[in-house]
């Protein structure tokens, strides 16, 4: 019981860690104010949903709904390429609205409210992860595969062009760097992993419905982000860690479940509205949000 | 069908511009996106029931009490946060990141005092609607778009003659220049906290009588009214009011070609659209795009 309980835990933190990080890339590393990676997160997961609910395999699924969410990235990034701080946080926070509308609406394709039950339990070369402890170290090992290869972008001349863009993006481009095509990429990298955390969690559910993809989900994320710290890797995994345990107890205090929802939006806001105030760099934050 | 989506347009753009005009007269004075205004609007409507329907106030003293609530919510969130981010200089995108988590705080705490599910003031009985050049309208519609109008006169008034009117229209243009002749900038924000504040107030009584009450009605109402802010032009009180019945008028009439459930996402659409191509809106002086 205990062991069960405490893998769901690490399962959902592996998943946090995905979303966490990829953000990360996008507002930290990049300094593009993306409000709009729940919608990415949510893209991944209907499109993930559906093609499983074809009957088609788990790895098709899984790399299709990252394609999918970044073909979106790069849609994004190209609409709102002159726009800057918080303009660029209204229009990505509008596209997180519209894809909640379609996932609401577009009754003919995801059902609506009623949301998408049955995803079939994800197997890999004739291995089906049928149970909750494989499934957790299948969700390990692709965290682990995305925080490194995010590492690697952020330490290559890559990274440090889209570090140059946050600092000074004019300046950049005088050096003749092609700015938009980087902050599209970044955007696109940043929400292909959102998709595949997506995905992860819609095979790890089994149903997804348009209220896992509101506005409020986006507490969580941004608070890890902030307070882990802008542009810092470590930061952000210890934000993960201490973010999903920290509303826990809430569990053994023995409050009704139509308690515990509410409370853990509002200890997330709450933490996020403190670290803003008193300490706008986080744990380890390099840089302050301009 | 056509005179009724007329009439139709015409509440819901009543109703939006009095959302609007509030976040509008915060913006221009304050100069950051106050999106916790729709927390006041939602925490102010459930305050308006709980007087009302729960301690069973008489409905007079429940209006005064409610405007004076959501001035003193507002107050109150300027004071106790806005004002330390200001003294610490923070940027737009912080304090933006900040109302956020200020909605999102106000929203669950509403989830968790009152509950999921759908409250109703029922202080107007269900009345037959008068018919009006074939289209029906009920007679506390017409309340709402008469007190909408007068409200918007008033406040015209106030920002034109009164004294605080003068100084808020001074700091909004230029903040230095303001605080030189003698007035103070911190006062003035306090000032636009309150009389924004309790026009949300207001539109939350005609919003909680019209519709039903619900945790996340605050952030639909403030996607509405900041995007009809946004279409005329966010630092104008005129140009939102403006904006607010395009709003109205596009919803109503666009549900001629798409489904009703898609009334939002034409708002979202409109939304992005305005902030990609023209997000100093149609009255805006394109200025702070940088």
């Amino acid at each position: 019981m205990i062991s069960a309980y405490l893998i769901h835990l690490l399962i959902l933190i592996g998943i946090y860690l995905i979303l966490a990080i990829s953000l990360q890339l996008s507002v930290g590393f990049t300094g593009l104010l993306n409000l709009g990676h729940i919608a990415f997160y949510a893209i991944g997961a209907y499109i993930s949903a559906l093609l499983a609910l074809a009957g088609l395999p788990f790895w098709f699924c899984f790399l299709l709904a990252g394609i999918g969410a970044m073909f979106f990235g790069f849609l994004l990034a190209i609409s709102t390429n002159k726009l800057k701080g918080d303009y660029l946080a209204l229009a990505t926070l509008a596209f997180t609205f519209v894809i909640y509308a379609i996932t609401l609406n577009w009754t003919g394709l995801t059902r609506g409210p009623l949301g998408l039950p049955g995803i079939p339990k994800p197997s890999l070369f004739g291995f089906t992860f049928s149970d909750n402890f494989s499934f957790l170290v299948l969700v390990f090992v692709i965290a682990l595969i995305s925080y490194l290869i995010i590492t690697r972008i952020t330490k290559s001349p890559f990274g440090r062009v889209l570090e140059a863009i946050r600092d000074d993006e004019l300046a950049t481009r005088v050096l003749g760097k092609n700015t938009f095509k980087m902050k599209s990429y970044a955007l696109g990298i940043s929400a292909f992993f959102a998709g595949i955390a997506g995905s992860l969690y819609a095979y790890y559910i089994t149903f997804i419905d348009p209220s896992s993809f509101t506005l409020s989900q986006l507490i969580p994320v941004l608070a890890i982000v902030i307070i882990g710290g802008l542009a810092s890797l470590k930061g952000t995994i210890i934000a993960t860690i201490i973010l999903v345990l920290l509303p826990e107890p809430l569990r053994f205090v023995g409050f009704p479940s139509s308690i515990i929802g509410p409370a853990r939006q509002m200890i997330y806001a709450l933490l996020l509205l403190l670290i803003l105030i008193k300490k706008p760099r986080g744990l380890y934050g390099r840089i302050e949000l301009e | 069908m056509f005179p009724q989506l007329l009439v139709n347009s015409l509440i819901a753009g009543a109703i939006y511009a009095l959302v609007a005009s509030g976040f509008s007269l915060i913006y221009s004075t304050c100069k950051f996106v106050h999106f916790a205004h729709g927390a006041t609007i939602a925490f102010s409507a459930y305050f308006l029931y709980f007087l009302f329907s729960d301690l069973g106030l008489s409905f007079g003293l429940s209006v005064i009490f409610t405007i004076i609530f959501a001035s003193l919510l507002g107050w109150l969130m300027d004071k106790v946060v806005y004002k330390k981010l200001r003294q610490r200089k923070a940027s737009k995108v912080i304090l933006l990141m900040t109302s956020f988590a200020l909605l999102i705080f106000f929203e669950s705490l509403i989830l968790m005092l009152f509950g999921a599910d759908v409250k109703t003031i029922g202080y107007v009985k269900i009345a037959r609607g008068f018919d009006f050049l074939g289209a029906i309208i009920t007679p506390l519609q017409i309340v709402i778009i008469a007190v909408s109008l007068v409200l918007l006169v008033l406040l015209y008034f106030f920002m034109k003659r009164t004294k605080i009117g003068k100084a808020m229209r001074a700091v909004a243009d230029n903040k230095e220049v303001a605080e030189v002749v003698g007035i103070s900038a911190e006062n003035i924000y306090s000032w636009a906290f309150i009389v924004g504040s309790a026009i949300a107030g207001i539109a939350a009584i005609l919003v909680g009588l019209e519709q039903n009450l619900e945790p996340m009605m605050g952030t639909n109402l403030m996607i509405k009214g900041f995007t009809g802010a946004i279409i005329g032009g966010i630092g104008s009180v005129p140009g939102a009011v403006l904006g607010s019945f395009l709003l109205g008028f596009a919803e109503n009439f666009g549900i001629w070609f798409l489904p009703s459930g898609y009334k939002d996402a034409i708002a979202f659409a409109i939304l992005f659209i305005f902030l990609l191509f023209r997000h100093q809106g149609i009255l805006g002086i394109g200025r702070n795009s940088k």
